[in-house]
């Protein structure tokens, strides 16, 4: 490792690509509810200086959504395209990031349906689980 | 905003000399992250030197196997540095200024200050 000094901190840390990001979704039940696409953090000052002890930005949400086209063909999806889960919903980053129970509806994994329903469903014995 | 646009910026001094590119952004959270985490903020940009790619973490931890893999990655990855939110003067569409006398902190992942 290198011998640079250690910045001083409080808390856990969490690096957001390597912890947090491409993370699987569970729903209060265990079931998977779509991936960690993105976080959303405090507006702060873009294009603009940051002026001395602006305070850091604070994440305010998990962003999930239909990403399957842009991380295939690049670009970004619209808007539109993506859920925001506010972070006060999450009950715990490990592996996999835990929700509490909620009344939000997902609909991330419409892909994975759509290939069940209309791909997989075809195959010979695609309609059971192997035992 | 959202966090992913921070990745892959190229980040310049305060004299506009090139340092490297995003390739993480560090979060603090004040609990465990495992049991209902609080809001985690930004405590800085991991920086590359070399590469604008993440890469299975080696160059932030001291794991060293598969030898092979793990040499590759720390050479890949060499002058990965940490630079400080209080640290970032500007940050654009394009690229992050850092201000006059920034401090490097080691990109490594480690326990709380005591």
């Amino acid at each position: 490792m290198t011998d640079l000094p250690n910045m001083p901190h409080r808390g856990r840390l969490l690096d957001a690509r390597l912890h947090l990001l491409d993370r699987q979704l569970l729903d209060d039940d265990g079931d998977p509810v779509g991936i960690v696409d993105d976080l959303e953090l405090t507006d702060f000052p873009l294009d603009e200086d940051i002026s001395t002890g602006t305070a850091a930005p604070r994440v305010t949400g998990i962003i999930s959504g239909q990403v399957v086209g842009t991380r295939i063909f690049g670009g970004e999806p619209p808007r539109s395209r993506l859920q925001e889960i506010p972070w006060d919903l999450v009950r715990s980053v490990d592996t996999v990031v835990e929700l509490k129970p909620t009344d939000m509806t997902f609909d991330g994994g419409w892909i994975e349906r759509w290939m069940r329903d209309r791909v997989i469903k075809h195959i010979p014995g695609g309609t059971h689980a192997a035992e | 905003m959202q966090l992913s646009r921070f990745l892959g910026l190229q980040v310049v001094d305060a004299a506009q000399h090139p340092v490297g590119t995003v390739v993480d952004v560090r979060l603090t959270v004040a609990g465990s992250p495992e049991k209902d985490p609080p809001a985690p903020r930004v405590l800085g940009l991991v920086i590359s030197p070399h590469t604008r790619a993440s890469f299975l973490g080696y160059e932030r931890s001291n794991a060293d196997a598969p030898v092979m893999i793990a040499a590759l990655l720390r050479w890949w990855h060499r002058g990965t540095f940490l630079a400080a939110w209080d640290d970032v003067a500007r940050v654009g569409s394009d690229l992050v200024r850092l201000r006059a006398g920034y401090t490097r902190y080691s990109a490594a992942l480690r326990e709380p200050s005591r």
